[in-house]
């Protein structure tokens, strides 16, 4: 079988692997990343006091999970900035209506858009392999947990692109549509630990019932849960919910170690919905005026 | 081919497109012809799937689609009124995207595009960055690429806006070349006189409404104009303008030096007949033309009749 790519992912790359952009953005990446593992070296060794301590190397050990998080923040930060141009890019080059006109339906356009994103920024993160070997090494971790965290990356990148593309979709200005994508996306950290807050003070330690499934969405605690498991190899809701404490999903989830698997299906099939509602918002056909730049 | 149906579009309170109907017949070249803001890129959109009207339906031979469906978008080939490229992507590169966009496979592509550019004389650029193209070619390039999916009609939006007088003869060729071999053609333009000479028929559209439409044969004979003739004589010039008052259907409209203009009102025949009496009274006929490019004055006639 031959793989068919997305016109648009195909296209995207080839444009940009042209561009200086990615020169650039690939040395801020290394640069930002390499800065981070040095810091995070110097304040190891301020804390293990001297080089020969066997303190030391067991502090090593956070390297890994520190510099993943800089990552993901940076991945989380560059892939909406992209998608959330990626519409408003392509209108003002006036190639949006031609795409429109052929055979792409608005959905392969919103979903190629988002790929490229996410293959270029998987770029970055492939390239940053031997700094994060580095880690692995001094801090003896498994080859595979970099196999995980590739995964994870990639789960961040296409949930926080689709985020970004659903922006691009609603605003005519890339800028506007970035800050927009921000929000939403910040939005998924803050309004999702308010129910469980919430019925955790006001509910004076009774039963909180079903509403900490809405930190499935929550990246924090995905990645929480996430370097829990790599380095412990326990959840982090190890015994602290038991049957009286919550919901009987919430339960079962923390319980039988599902929780990281439930919190990515439902961050992609919410990165799919977002993707459909920036298709249906992008279809010409929908939006009853017609509204459309004017030269 | 092309049946538009009362057709309606309004952008807000105002009606940029009144309940049009036109039926574009199969083979046809035709001038879809208004001045700025009649409506025809709104037209042009909405068939093209990139609009949706308020009313009316739009179809294509006889295949029941709707517009924008999957369907209707592969007998279509849009060439807009502007040209949509990107940096940094080559003419073979451009070509290849779009024909991958239609789900075409990399072969049929490779040897459709070598064709397609060689018919629009860009075979030498296929390397080329797409926006170092001068005008002319950027908008060949996009006649190639709107074609590469063998549509059944192809709608070019002002095709030679822009353009320099060189590239306009060399768009007209291809699309004469284009219509020649059997392509069912659409042009829009604000300049009459640019689609009269190459289109089978037209129709003119002033302020959302169709003035009227037709073969161009039948729409020349409408025109004022067509009933001007322009006289030019070698010998003097009385006796002709006597001989010319003379006849019930001319009116003299001017006369100059050795050249008259007279409106003629009535049959071929009967103008045959004119120059043929001119010529038995030893009129020395160097010249006997009816006027042309009166178009633009049919235009302003037709047109200026709605707006009243
Ligand atoms: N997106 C839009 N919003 C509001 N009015 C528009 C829009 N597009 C076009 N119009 C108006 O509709 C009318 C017809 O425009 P158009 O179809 O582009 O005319 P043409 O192509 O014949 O010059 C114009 O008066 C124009 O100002
Ligand atoms: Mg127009």
């Amino acid at each position: 079988m031959k793989i068919r790519w997305n016109p648009i992912v195909k296209k995207d790359l080839q444009v940009t692997a042209r561009s200086m952009r990615i020169s650039w953005g690939l040395f801020a990446y290394e640069a930002a990343l390499a800065l981070a593992f040095l810091l995070v070296l110097a304040i190891i060794q301020e804390e293990a006091d001297s080089w020969y301590s066997d303190n030391f190397y067991s502090y090593l050990v956070v390297l890994f999970p520190v510099l993943a998080v800089v990552q993901v923040c940076i991945v989380t930060l560059i892939v909406p900035i992209i998608t959330a141009s990626a519409i408003s890019g392509e209108k003002e080059r006036q190639t949006f209506d031609l795409m429109l006109t052929t055979c792409m339906t608005p959905f392969s356009i919103v979903f190629g858009k988002v790929m490229s994103a996410v293959i270029n920024i998987l770029l970055f993160v492939a390239a940053s392999t031997p700094v994060m070997a580095l880690s692995f090494v001094v801090g003896g971790m498994r080859w595979s947990y970099l196999f995980y965290f590739l995964l994870a990356i990639l789960l961040q990148a296409v949930f926080s692109g689709s985020i970004g593309i659903f922006a691009s979709s609603l605003c005519r200005k890339s800028i506007v549509a970035v800050l927009l994508s921000f929000s939403i996306y910040g939005g998924f950290y803050v309004l999702t630990a308010l129910p469980p807050l919430i019925s955790m003070i006001f509910g004076m330690g009774r039963n909180m019932g079903e509403s900490a499934l809405f930190l499935l969405l929550n990246p924090v605690v995905f990645f929480e849960e996430f370097f829990m498991l790599l380095m412990t190899g326990e959840t982090m809701f190890n015994g602290t919910i038991s049957k009286g404490d919550a919901g009987i999903v919430t339960y079962m989830l923390s319980h039988y170690n599902l929780w990281i698997y439930v919190s990515a299906g439902c961050m992609l099939l919410v990165s799919f919905l977002f993707m459909l509602m920036a298709a249906w918002k992008v279809n010409p056909l929908h939006s009853g005026t017609g509204v459309r730049k004017k030269k | 081919m092309l049946y538009i149906n009362d057709l309606t579009k309004k952008y807000g309170s105002y009606t940029a497109v009144n309940h049009l109907t036109l039926h574009i017949p199969e083979g046809d070249l035709f001038g879809f012809v208004g001045p700025n803001g009649a409506g025809k890129t709104t037209t042009i959109r909405i068939v093209c799937g990139l609009m949706r009207a308020n009313a009316g339906s739009v179809q294509i031979g006889n295949i029941s689609a709707a517009v924008g469906s999957r369907k209707m978008k592969r007998l279509i080939g849009y060439v807009p009124d502007f040209f949509g490229v990107y940096d940094n992507l080559k003419v073979k590169e451009y070509m290849d995207m779009y024909g991958s966009m239609y789900g075409m496979s990399s072969r049929d592509i490779a040897k459709l595009s070598d064709d397609l550019l060689e018919l629009v004389n860009l075979s030498d650029k296929k390397e080329v960055y797409v926006d170092t193209l001068s005008r002319g070619m950027k908008q060949r390039l996009c006649v190639a690429r709107a074609l590469l999916h063998n549509p059944r009609l192809l709608i070019l939006d002002e095709p030679s806006s822009g353009l320099d007088p060189r590239a306009r003869v060399e768009m007209k060729e291809l699309l004469k070349n284009l219509h020649a071999m059997g392509k069912t053609i659409v042009i829009s333009s604000h300049i009459l006189s640019e689609l009269s000479e190459m289109c089978t028929s037209i129709g003119i559209m002033n302020r959302g409404q169709l003035v009227t439409a037709g073969r161009i044969e039948d729409i020349m004979k409408k025109i004022s104009g067509g009933r001007r003739i322009h006289l030019r004589v070698l010998s003097d010039m009385e006796p002709a303008l006597r001989l010319l008052r003379e006849q019930a259907q001319v009116r003299v409209e001017s006369v100059r030096e050795n050249e008259v203009i007279i409106l003629f009102d009535g049959e071929e025949t009967r103008l045959a007949g004119l120059l043929g009496m001119l010529l038995q009274n030893q009129v020395l006929v160097t010249d006997f033309h009816r006027e042309e490019g009166s178009l633009e004055s049919l235009f302003m006639q037709l047109t200026g009749g709605v707006a009243e």
